[in-house]
């Protein structure tokens, strides 16, 4: 029992649900208090105690759906019957059952001789199930002897699943890690259940005299490719619940890692949320300060215990005010041609980040520069991003331009307080740099962070007037991935709060 | 005093119960509060505003029979306002009082040592329960028979207030540095937390936490929500309207209507002795269900398609 529900939790971890180990032994006691009857009422009490947003409960639900699924078996006797009448199935099974043998005989080396012994069993008995079905009718049966035989009568899913849980996690099935493995699972669990006592038991009844005992056979065959079915869906599931995900972190580490210009355009969507992710996580970080100041409102418990030492007299005043601090930033983002490649994904990041942090004003130039902190308000990222680009973006860079309207537009709104963040490849096409304005930005604000797509070396060369705006910034970054720009920023917080 | 381990053994007795009270839930509302009862933990409700969180509690309280004990949180809420303060003006009277009376405890002594020891004797009540004043949570926790405490909008207070409410979730006793722990009465209170989303509740808190997520009910839980809370209101206009507000939350809005705002727009419509949704009436209501210029202003266009359409 534990063990299904650890392995349900581990493949609810692999779908990105975070689960604590506090939260594992919540969904114990649930679980105890609940159990395993009534599917229904099992979901819905994990879904109250393992996911804990609105999104992972949707991926709590579909997992959930995954790993508890187990058609009845008396639900599908009919369609295991169809399935036998029309023949096609025994082919594929003799074949099963000889490779089934052989990969057993792999794992277990000291039993080669038993198993050789089933093979050759194994093909006698496909040869019998060439034979056409007797039609024995309803009635009695003797009691199967096997230990899967008996488990298959016994008309129980739940414990099916659990025994094919099992012989799963005997071999390794959460290992899987391509779609091609699927086959080759499918069979070592069915080996693991017991087939080839059951093969036996089945070659064996279908031989003997009594009619019960026939029947049994019969039963029991159409139970057996009933199972396999739900073998091969048990293994699919496994796949999609441990490989699949695992190629998915893999690739969102691997995005994190590569130079935003290189990103190819159907990763869009991925980067979108690795970037609100991280966002978030800064902003989260550092978003609250309180801080008590000498005015406002009198701090009447404090003043009362800080005077007892007077008397009583109320002499030395305490006084309480909260102050929230809140980061202000202004972010210039060049969209320019020359950084057309980056610009899509510098917007992005502003665009997240202006959802996260109260206090942030955006800017977009390549020539003029206007405002866009109203337009990311009001629209979705991807129409945000393409009016942003669309109204801005693509002409050539004036630096100079840009910070004359930056001074025209909100130089007054700079205060001791303020983060300035330019996001730009300082590329000027060898126009009037305009290095004054960028000092006056500098005197006035806390911070003035120039963030470089290019790579360190090539500042400087050409038409880029890096060297000349450095000195008027407190930090320059080089910032090409997003490692790289979750780094600078989680830096900026720190010194903004 | 109402049985509430018979009510809440299974449930579909509480969902019963819960309908008995005309508070219509779904079984993952039922499952919610079986559980908390029985696991003993918080229930963080979460959902659009207006779909029943508070009232969730509220009606706990009454089908169990409890003390509702409910803080509302904003910004700025800290200690001194949810759990405890201390009674500064009767401290205060009672260093006076302690002042007259030292004479009276230092009689006869000799000395410094001999005086400081007398008054280490003389016993310090000082900082003891009779001068605490217990806010919400405390006075939660001291409840004999057990109480429902609601702690609403938990997402409006701040993330230092968050922390001060883990201790008292997880283990149900609150830590005073004067006096010590207290703990929970033998029966610990069933607590319900809303939130609005309004910000990211800490992952510390939601640990502790079941997680409930109310969404929109579907057509037919609203519809019986509509019966339980206007029974008078006829068949026929109730699906209409719940109709009509299906169809509305499925347009791009500033903000959709919440069951609440149904339950409104029914009274309203039973008011004016409506018999069937038409055009105008829609129209001339509309500001019972839509809270925004902007939205009624997009809507009204939209009216004559909705209205026929629900009719059907």
């Amino acid at each position: 029992m534990d063990r299904t529900l650890t392995n349900f939790i581990r493949s609810l971890r692999n779908a990105e649900v975070r689960i604590s180990t506090a939260e594992t032994l919540d969904a114990f006691g649930a679980v105890e208090l609940v159990g395993y009857k009534d599917r229904e009422f099992l979901k819905n009490s994990l879904s109250l105690v393992l996911p804990k947003t609105e999104d992972e409960k949707a991926t709590f639900e579909n997992c959930f759906d995954q790993f508890f699924s187990f058609d009845d078996v008396s639900a599908d006797q009919s369609d295991g019957l169809d399935g036998s009448a029309e023949g096609d199935a025994e082919g594929e099974e003799g074949d099963g059952n000889g490779e089934g043998g052989s990969a057993g005989g792999e794992r277990q080396p000291g039993q080669t001789s038993g198993k050789k012994k089933s093979k050759s069993k194994a093909k006698s008995l496909s040869l019998l199930e060439e034979e056409e079905e007797e039609d024995l009718g309803q009635g009695e049966m003797t009691q199967p002897s096997s230990a899967l035989g008996q488990l298959l009568m016994a008309n129980s899913k739940v414990d099916l699943t659990m025994a094919m849980a099992a012989a799963g996690e005997a071999v390794d099935v959460r290992e899987i890690q391509i779609f091609t493995q699927k086959g080759l699972y499918s069979r070592r669990i069915m080996d693991q259940m017991g087939l080839t006592e059951l093969n036996y038991e089945i070659g064996d009844l279908r031989q003997a005299n009594s009619i019960p005992a026939r029947r049994l056979g019969q039963e029991l065959r159409r139970r057996r490719d009933w199972l396999r079915e739900q073998t091969r869906d048990y293994v699919e599931k496994q796949f999609i619940l441990n490989a699949d995900v695992s190629g998915k972190r893999l690739r969102e580490e691997l995005l994190r890692k590569v130079k935003l210009s290189n990103v190819e355009h159907r990763n869009f969507r991925m980067i979108q949320e690795i970037v609100y992710k991280m966002a978030k996580r800064l902003a989260t970080m550092h978003s609250r300060r309180k801080k008590v100041y000498k005015r406002g409102l009198l701090n009447v418990p404090r003043t009362l215990r800080h005077n007892m030492a007077y008397d009583g007299a109320i002499f030395d005043l305490h006084w309480k005010s909260v102050k929230i601090d809140r980061p202000k930033v202004f972010a210039i983002c060049d969209v320019s041609g020359s950084v057309a490649n980056y610009a899509r994904f510098m917007l992005m990041f502003l665009y997240s980040l202006e959802e996260v942090m109260p206090k942030v004003r955006s800017f977009a130039f390549s020539s003029d520069l206007a405002e866009v902190t109203e337009l990311f308000d009001r629209n979705k990222i991807e129409d945000a991003i393409a009016k942003v680009l669309r109204d801005y973006g693509g002409g050539s860079t004036d630096y100079g331009q840009a910070f004359i309207d930056f001074r025209k537009i909100c130089l007054d709104d700079v205060d001791n307080r303020t983060t300035i963040i330019i996001l730009g490849d300082a590329r000027n096409n060898y126009g009037e740099a305009h290095t004054e304005v960028l000092k006056e930005m500098y005197d006035r604000c806390k911070r003035l962070i120039w963030l470089n797509p290019e790579s360190r070396l090539s500042w400087s060369t050409g038409d880029s007037e890096m060297r000349r705006y450095q000195a008027y910034s407190h930090q320059v970054d080089e910032s090409n991935s997003l490692m790289h720009l979750e780094r600078v920023v989680g830096n900026l917080l720190k010194q903004v709060t | 005093m109402a049985d509430i381990e018979k009510i809440a053994s299974s449930v579909d007795s509480l969902k019963l119960e819960f309908e008995g009270h005309r508070y219509i839930c779904s079984d993952q509302i039922a499952t919610a509060v079986y559980l908390a009862y029985h696991l003993r933990k918080p229930v963080l409700i979460e959902g659009p505003p207006g779909v029943g969180k508070t009232e969730l509690a509220k009606t706990a309280a009454e089908m169990f029979e409890l003390p509702l004990i409910r803080l509302q949180c904003y910004e700025g809420l800290d200690e001194s306002k949810a759990i405890y303060e201390w009674k500064y003006g009767k401290q205060l009277l009672y260093t006076q009082v302690l002042k007259e009376a030292l004479d009276e405890v230092l009689d006869g002594a000799k000395g410094f040592t001999q005086s400081v020891n007398r008054l280490h004797e003389f016993g310090d009540i000082f900082f003891s329960e009779e001068f605490l004043e217990p806010r919400p949570l405390l006075k939660a926790l001291k409840e004999e028979n057990g109480c429902v405490l609601l702690i609403d909008e938990v997402d409006k207070s701040d993330h230092e207030f968050e922390s001060l409410l883990l201790e008292i979730l997880s283990d149900f006793q609150v830590s005073i540095p004067e006096i010590g722990t207290i703990k929970a009465t033998h029966e610990p209170p069933i607590v319900f937390l809303t939130s609005n989303n309004t910000r990211e509740i800490s992952d510390a808190l939601k640990r502790r936490c079941l997680h409930l997520y109310i969404p929109f009910p579907d057509i037919d839980l609203e519809q019986r929500i509509i019966h339980a809370r206007v029974p008078e209101i006829p068949e026929e206009l109730r699906r209409q309207l719940v109709a009509f507000i299906h169809e509305l939350r499925d347009l791009d809005l500033k903000k959709v209507p919440a069951i609440s705002e149904t339950i409104d727009w029914a009274r309203t419509l039973l008011l004016l002795h409506a018999e069937t949704l038409d055009p105008q009436l829609v129209r001339d209501t509309l500001n019972v269900i839509l809270k925004f210029q902007e939205d009624i202003e997009n809507v009204d266009g939209e009216i004559p398609s909705i209205t026929a359409k629900i009719r059907k």
